[in-house]
């Protein structure tokens, strides 16, 4: 994807923007030298592939010398360095991906605007004035700045999705248990996916459904990862992984939803101005435009943030001290007093989202409030993926068929025949329900508020459904993204069409 | 024909080894004593007062036992347990949790092998740190992989303890913090376990309390698989070294419904649970090394009411004896509140090694809220009926099944049968030499129900080498070892020796000494008793008549008593008499009775008595 020449040129552009990537903070770890992959296996018959620049998301581990992984928190420090390699770099490394470093996101990836890191907030602007989204900020940017053609972020809530949007770049998640997730720090398991950052979508095509497609490789190393016969079983009932000749990114014939329970209150009126041409770009196009209904929308948001937190408060209960990361040496130890020993190294490591996660996590699963909160929101959490199977054409392949009742539908949603309404390849929709925020407003606003930014995202998240988030032309200045999202597995044909997309509604 | 048991066949199929003795057999070393876990299977966090409570062999434990209640110096005589086991009035209840080690070559959900699966190298495996995977230590990225092999021996403890297998179980995170817990959770199947609804049935023989008649059945309501935690190792200056090794290892969580009412039976069911586990070959070890831990939940109310009392939780008990105190001693406490008219707290408590009282723990408020989360890494686990099936055809003989066997097969008493089946590794030994011993006296020997040389071989097992365990240069530690100091081929060449009348039954003692000391090479019984000429060669009838005649000169007095039984002046043989002489005879006979049979010597005597000496007697009448 990068020829030498241009990997020299990289270099230098990387000299020169010292100062500013200083300003935009959009680094953790930048070693001077960009690291080359490693050698391909020897004796090697194929050539080696082609090189390419890649920034890693600080929560996806490194064993190389000099990158340790911090997640941007106190309490793994640049000391670590991660003794396993997570299998994405591996399988990117092998592809030729050149680090040139880790970058900066909320501490474990708990964020929507990049602000709470050890190593300070990310700006996607000089001087630092605008928000670059959340979690991998840090990487949104390095790509918007055209320092690497690809980058490595992880999106749990629509972490890589919205940062896109508020950069002007795609962002794109893949099906859940496509990727593996062996290195990738969790946040949240159940939600947590890799996720890809790129200015350009042929990259990801190539990396995704290519030859060597990340689509067909299985990690037994993840629990979560599709078995090989499951990857065969899911991508027999899609179209675009098997041959790659003859597809076409025709818009004709292809049907989108628009989803009622999307048009809220709170979505700026220059975004709704900006999802509506669209849809009439793409009807103008050829395409059929929908109105659908998923009706658990509104519970979505609160669910995710029940079981997001939830499942933090466990998986951040291991940051101790005692094996690895910083530990409080200067506090005295609890661990006589009837304490735990290392109450105060977690207190000193978390930052302040990460804490008020953990509490909200520990909560909602203790036995008073379990039922009420993490019970509930598991149920709320089958109703979305409910919601999504009902309007996409496709069938889920991890799941039975169900059957639905035409009278749970709102009023709204008109009757394609008496069998019920009308059935979508795609939902179109956006990414965010407003243009990139200025950091000082982000900074003051109440935690929960800031939230809401996720409310598009979340529920593609829930359901483990592939989505994409490509830049949409507005009235003014700026940029938003507008979010395709597609059916289980669907991604070969999700990748194709948001090209078609993305050229419509770019300009 | 002896079973081959099913500890060697997984040594064999999964290690590759014999611990028949042979080349291959490594005796553990003298500088590595294994060295006794400092706390075990403790799944629940430790409360500060009881971080680490201490494994201590029964040995030390029963002394410091008599010396601690020399200390209290009570002057009352101190009740019987057996005339403690109910409480007029009163009615106990007592509900069981066991945790055993799984016996699998890998941790519950790392490819890392389990520091007992590596018998291969003795002082390996006790070192620390060795025997793990980034997923052990929490390592951030790293994710669980079930590892399916260690669903064998866990189904096979659910099928010994008659359980249901679920088809489908799934693991549940369970969170407290603790160093010796690394990811802060511990992984376990509390909610939906893989095993339920099982049973299990006590005798008399088992140990239970005389009140609960001739069979006794506790109801289990559950096995779970979940994950051993790490092991502290306290060094001086207040520092804690930690070990790894165990972390991860699986563990199986038996939890009995409540429906124990004698604190014997519930020693008893823990005794049986072991041995069941024992004979399937599921767990690594017995309750006392550490391979196996108890908690009981004790209450009491009054006979009559309805409703079960308040119960608290006794944790960590580390001996059978522990078990059947630590109820006594805390449904007395509980009933002595009681009656004061007090109320019982839910609460944990704790028993130490001969005390008198159980002590407060942790009450209700201070309970660890355990936040419960299903672990969004796992899968369900799905168990097949063909698995099932296959593992319980394969699954060999149960104990009370066994115990059949020794008393109606080999003779040998219930008592003895019970005795081999407790003790580590006895039972497979005494198969062993039992195999050995039949191949040498051959079959027509063997074949007709003989089952004297099965019981000489069962005495020997258990009473001549607990002897050899006893003595004084043994040691503590070594008790357990005594079996791995006698290679079993050698014995059975004593007790083949001894078997024939080759060898007497003081040469035979002597020369298991010799093999246990190591004076005798492996193999080299033969050639000891040749190059020290320790053959029984049996005197003469004249030599033994001689001694007898000059036994009985000067012992008129003793004749006269065998004189008036044959005058039929007495009524009884004067069996005691003959006794005496024989014993006299032993004692004048060369090198103290060397080659000489006291059967023989006293067949020898009674004829010179009757046949010379009576008549002498009647003629000088």
């Amino acid at each position: 994807m990068l020829s030498r020449s241009g990997l020299r040129g990289a270099r230098l552009r990387v000299v020169s923007l010292t100062s500013q990537r200083r300003l935009l903070n959009h680094f953790i770890t930048h070693p001077p030298e960009p690291i080359p992959p490693p050698p391909p296996p020897a004796p090697s018959s194929s050539p080696s592939p082609k090189q390419f620049t890649l920034a890693v998301k600080d929560n996806i581990a490194t064993t190389i010398p000099g990158l340790p992984t911090t997640c941007a928190s106190g309490i793994l420090s640049k000391s670590y360095v991660s003794p396993i390699e997570a299998t994405i770099i591996t399988q990117l490394r092998a592809r030729g991906a050149v680090i040139t470093g880790k970058t900066n996101l909320d501490e474990f990836g708990m964020g929507s605007h990049s602000i709470y890191s050890h190593y300070g907030p990310v700006s996607q602007d000089t001087p630092p004035e605008t928000s670059a989204g959340g979690s991998s900020g840090g990487s949104a940017v390095a790509v918007a700045n055209g320092e690497v053609e690809l980058a490595l972020g992880t999106d749990t809530g629509g972490s890589v999705r919205l940062p896109a949007a508020y950069t002007g770049i795609i962002g794109y998640k893949p099906s859940y248990g496509m990727i593996s997730r062996y290195g990738v720090i969790p946040y949240a398991n159940s939600l947590d996916t890799v996720g890809f950052l790129s200015k350009q979508i042929n990259p990801l095509k190539e990396l995704i459904i290519g030859e060597r497609g990340l689509w067909k490789e299985h990690d037994s190393n993840d629990p979560t990862s599709l078995t090989t016969a499951a990857r065969k079983r899911c991508a027999a009932q899609r179209r675009g992984y098997r041959s790659r000749q003859g597809q076409t990114t025709e818009l004709e014939g292809l049907k989108f939803g628009i989803p009622l329970e999307y048009n809220i209150a709170e979505l700026d009126p220059e975004i709704r101005d900006a999802w509506a041409a669209a849809a009439k770009r793409l009807q103008d196009a050829g395409a059929r435009i929908v109105p659908v209904s998923l009706p658990t929308t509104k519970h979505a948001l609160a669910a995710y943030y029940v079981i997001a937190p939830a499942e933090a408060s466990s998986n951040l209960a291991k940051y101790d001290g005692v094996r690895y990361g910083a530990r409080d040496a200067e506090g005295a130890s609890d661990a006589s007093a009837g304490g735990v020993l290392y109450a105060s190294t977690r207190g000193k490591g978390f930052g302040e989202e990460v804490k008020r996660r953990i509490l909200l996590g520990s909560y909602t699963l203790s036995s008073e409030a379990m039922d009420n909160y993490f019970i509930k929101a598991q149920r709320v959490r089958r109703l979305v993926r409910r919601d999504f199977n009902r309007v996409f054409a496709l069938e889920n392949p991890l799941q039975e068929r169900e059957t639905f009742e035409l009278s749970d539908l709102p009023e709204e949603v008109e009757m394609e025949d008496k069998w019920g309404p009308e059935e979508v390849d795609f939902l179109l929709c956006p990414t965010a329900p407003t243009l990139a925020p200025k950091l000082k407003g982000v900074m003051e606003q109440q935690p929960v508020d800031a939230y809401m930014n996720d409310v598009f995202t979340v529920p593609a998240s829930l359901a483990g459904l592939p989505a994409i988030s490509v830049p949409m032309k507005v009235a003014t200045e700026g940029a938003a993204g507008l979010q395709l999202i597609g059916q289980y597995w669907d991604d070969a044909r999700l990748l194709d069409v948001a090209d078609a997309v993305a050229k419509e509604v770019r300009t | 024909m002896a079973r081959l048991p099913t500890t060697e066949l997984r040594k064999y199929l999964l290690t590759g080894q014999f611990t028949r003795r042979g080349c291959l057999h490594l005796r553990p070393s003298p500088l590595a004593p294994p060295i006794p876990p400092l706390r075990t299977l403790s799944t629940t966090p430790p409360t500060p007062s009881d971080q680490q409570p201490q494994i201590i062999p029964l040995r030390k434990q029963l002394k410091d036992q008599a010396k601690a209640a020399k200390l209290s110096g009570s002057p009352k005589k101190k009740l019987k347990k057996s005339d403690n086991q109910t409480v007029p009035g009163w009615d106990l209840t007592v509900g069981i949790e066991i945790h055993a080690q799984l016996n699998t070559p890998s941790k519950l959900f790392s490819p890392a092998s389990t520091p007992s699966s590596s018998s291969d190298d003795a002082v390996h495996h006790h070192h620390p740190n060795t025997h793990v995977a980034p997923f052990d230590l929490a390592i951030p990225g790293s994710q669980p992989s079930f590892q399916p092999t260690t669903l064998i021996p866990a189904i096979r403890a659910a099928l010994a303890l008659n359980c249901h297998i679920e088809p489908i179980s799934r693991f549940d995170r369970k969170h407290y913090f603790h160093w010796d817990q690394p990811s802060g959770y511990q992984i376990t199947q509390y909610y939906h376990p893989f095993a339920r609804s099982g049973s299990v049935t006590l005798y008399p023989r088992d140990g239970i309390a005389a009140e609960d008649g001739e069979q006794v059945t506790v109801g289990i309501k559950q096995l779970q698989m979940e994950q051993d935690t790490a092991k502290t190792l306290a060094q001086p200056n207040s520092t804690h070294y930690l070990d790894f090794n165990r972390v991860g290892v699986p563990l199986v969580e038996i939890i009995t419904e409540p429906c124990i009412h004698r604190p014997a039976t519930a020693a008893a069911f823990v005794r049986k649970v072991q041995m069941l586990l024992k004979s399937v070959d599921a767990c690594t070890s017995g309750l006392e090394q550490g391979g196996l831990r108890a908690d009981v939940n004790v209450s009491v109310k009054r006979t009559g009411e309805e409703e079960l009392g308040t119960r608290t939780e006794i944790k960590n008990l580390s001996s059978f004896k522990a078990v059947e105190d630590a109820i006594i001693a805390e449904r007395d406490r509980q009933i002595r509140v009681l009656e004061e008219g007090g109320r019982i707290e839910g609460e944990t408590r704790g028993w130490s090694l001969g005390s008198m009282e159980t002590r407060r723990l942790r009450g209700k408020e201070g309970e660890v809220d355990y936040r419960y989360m299903p672990d969004p890494d796992l899968g369900p686990v799905v168990i097949g009926g063909d698995l099932v099936e296959r593992l319980g055809e394969t699954m060999g003989m149960l104990p009370d099944e066994e115990v059949g066997v020794l008393m109606g097969r080999f003779g040998l008493s219930e008592r003895d049968a019970m005795a081999l089946m407790l003790m580590e590794g006895r039972l497979e030994y005494f198969y062993g030499v039992l195999e050995e011993l039949e191949r040498m006296l051959g079959v027509e020997a063997v074949e007709g129900g003989e089952q004297r040389h099965a019981m000489l071989a069962a005495n020997w097992c258990l009473h001549e080498l607990g002897k050899l365990a006893e003595a004084e240069e043994v040691g503590e530690a070594a008790a357990e070892e005594v079996t791995s100091q006698v290679p079993e081929q050698d014995l059975a060449a004593i007790l083949f020796y001894l078997h024939q009348k080759k060898v007497t039954a003081k040469v035979a003692k002597d020369l298991l000494w010799d093999v246990f000391r190591g004076t005798i090479a492996t193999g080299g019984v033969t050639e000891q008793i040749d190059s020290q000429d320790l053959w029984y060669k049996e005197i003469t009838e004249a030599d033994y008549a001689a001694i007898a005649d000059e036994v009985i000169e000067g012992q008129e007095k003793v004749l006269q008593d065998f004189l008036k039984f044959k005058q039929g002046k007495s009524k009884a043989y004067p069996q005691g008499k003959l006794g005496f002489l024989v014993g006299k005879m032993m004692r004048a006979g060369p090198e103290q009775g060397k080659g000489m049979d006291p059967a023989s010597a006293e067949r020898v005597m009674r004829v010179r008595i009757e046949q010379v000496y009576l008549p002498r007697l009647e003629d000088a009448q």
